[in-house]
């Protein structure tokens, strides 16, 4: 049994690493951009959700707010080279293009 | 290798054998189910299972944990002093389990990597197509002469918190006005880098308000520490005359120590503590060093894009037992590190390449019972390391104002709040 076992799960990485092994959930899983958590922006926005929940508090959520307005709020943050949050010193180091994804992402995603 | 494991391996060689030869449609392939399992139930390895399972529906995620309760670590320090209890440590597996994720609450005791294996405490085992390896730090035990693990039940590390943590607690909450307490801080790396200092600064805040003729001596193995201008403007600021502090150059570091009558040695003088806490020095987790995904420092090489081992394939390893710096051993470093694990895990499964990014740590730490300050930092991880991005991250600003320091206080509250949630809920 155990070798059975064994045997099958090579069985399944070298179909995996034939191209073979999908997600069927996945409307093509060829596509970076048919798979809306994985690609750029959701990847760069995974250092959000650590702190930010819809609950809210002293870290504000970021579910519903639109796409333009947290754009503005991250380019701000990257922009006052004096703030003393965290998020301004976080933002420094965030690029006008990562900003952008992240802020797309955001928008259209209810729980990032 | 046992003569079983060796039967084992020619078998699944032949069988792979036979199955490149069947015609084995792309139906028949969506149908099978990778097989990912993930070791150690923390920050790092229980957000792996969770978010593993999240991208990856159909396939079957097993998190092995041999504890049912997990106290975290972060906001332990409050509970040591008095300003939290322990209960709101204590988190389960419950809200895993019922996303469809497989806990075995036993302990992984070997991993064969080309039989593609994890032994459990039980004898049985597991099979994998990816491991998630997140197993923390273990101690050296032995490296401070005489601290041991009987040592620890007198001198408590409280380093992994739970038992230790309130241990720790109940002998402050003991001692006689007037005592003395010594910490023991190892050489880096070690797990929370900023974590000794947080702790002296909420021992001192017990210390002041409960028992004000009480002293606390840092014996330190490091000369340099993180957020270093910051803890000692509060400790001049908060707790005048309370807090010593001998680095290694001050012959702060700890060689020795006798449980039996409490005393601390260093290279230079032997201290008798009333309360001592000795942090050992630390190593990547044992199951690691079974693995073969540890090298000689005793840490764990990763690819920064993946955090596949450098040493073993189709073996991830997340958190405390990786070799990350400059991403410091944090609980929001392993929470996200395991968040890319997945997705990287998942890319690869849907035929996508792994893909770099921006990475992020914040790490809070209290200064009082109303007051914290922050380190932030930014990183790439492409070219094969870890690399800070210049111009960002850094400390929190000096002069202990107490409006900045308050609004850092709730922050760090909504953030344990929240990655204990994605991490458990």
């Amino acid at each position: 049994m155990q070798a059975v076992s064994a045997a099958l799960g090579v069985v399944t990485l070298a179909l995996l690493l034939a191209g073979c092994g999908s997600v069927p959930s996945w409307p093509d899983e060829r596509s970076a951009a048919a798979i809306p958590a994985l690609d750029h922006g959701a990847t760069l926005s995974l250092a959000c959700s650590g702190c930010h929940s819809p609950a809210g508090g002293a870290i504000p959520s970021l579910e519903h707010r639109p796409a333009a307005l947290i754009r503005q709020s991250l380019m701000d943050y990257k922009a006052e080279a004096d703030g003393t949050t965290v998020m301004h010193r976080m933002m420094h180091g965030y690029s006008e293009a990562d900003i952008d994804a992240i802020s797309t992402y955001l928008a259209r995603s209810a729980t990032p | 290798m046992t003569a079983f494991a060796q039967t084992r391996r020619e078998l699944v060689i032949g069988m792979a054998g036979i199955a490149a030869l069947a015609d084995l449609s792309p139906k028949a392939a969506a149908q099978m189910k990778a097989r990912l399992v993930v070791v150690g139930g923390g920050f790092g390895g229980a957000t792996a299972a969770r978010f593993l399972k999240q991208l990856l529906p159909n396939a079957s995620v097993t998190l092995v944990e041999p504890d049912t309760d997990y106290y975290a670590c972060p906001f332990s320090n409050l509970v040591i002093a008095g300003l939290r209890e322990l209960e709101a440590q204590r988190f389960g597996y419950d809200g895993l389990r019922a996303r469809g994720i497989d806990i075995v609450h036993e302990r992984a005791t070997d991993v064969d990597p080309v039989a593609h294996t994890v032994t459990l405490g039980s004898g049985a085992m597991l099979s994998y197509d990816r491991l998630v390896l997140s197993p923390g730090v273990d101690f050296i035990w032995g490296a401070i002469e005489g601290y041991d693990e009987a040592a620890a039940q007198v001198m408590p590390h409280a380093w992994k918190a739970g038992a230790q943590t309130a241990l720790l607690r109940r002998q402050l909450e003991a001692m006689k006005d007037g005592g003395l307490v010594v910490m023991s801080v190892p050489p880096a790396p070690f797990r929370c880098p900023p974590g000794p200092y947080e702790r002296a600064s909420l021992i001192a805040h017990y210390l002041k308000t409960r028992k004000p003729k009480s002293r606390l001596l840092i014996l330190d193995a490091q000369d340099k520490f993180s957020k270093q201008p910051l803890f000692e403007e509060a400790w001049a600021h908060l707790y005048p005359g309370v807090i010593e502090r001998l680095g290694a150059d001050d012959f702060g570091r700890v060689i020795a120590v006798n449980p039996a009558v409490r005393t601390l040695a260093t290279d230079f003088e032997n201290v008798t503590a009333d309360v001592a806490n000795v942090i050992p020095p630390q190593k990547a987790g044992e199951i690691a060093h079974r693995a073969g995904v540890a090298d000689m420092t005793g840490w764990c090489p990763i690819d920064p894009i993946t955090f596949g081992s450098a040493l073993q394939p189709d073996i991830h390893v997340l958190g405390d037992a990786t070799i990350a710096a400059p991403m410091p051993k944090s609980a929001f470093s392993a929470n996200l590190q395991a968040k890319l694990c997945a997705t990287q895990i998942a890319r690869v499964l849907a035929g996508l390449a792994p893909e770099p990014t921006v990475l992020a740590n914040t790490c809070y730490s209290y200064l009082s019972d109303d007051a914290a300050v922050s380190i932030a930092g930014v990183y790439t991880n492409e070219g094969g390391k870890l690399k800070s991005v210049e111009g960002a991250g850094g400390l929190s600003p000096s002069g202990s104002d107490p409006v900045i320091q308050g609004n850092e206080a709730l922050q760090a509250a909504a953030w344990f709040r929240t990655i204990t949630e994605q991490t458990f809920g």
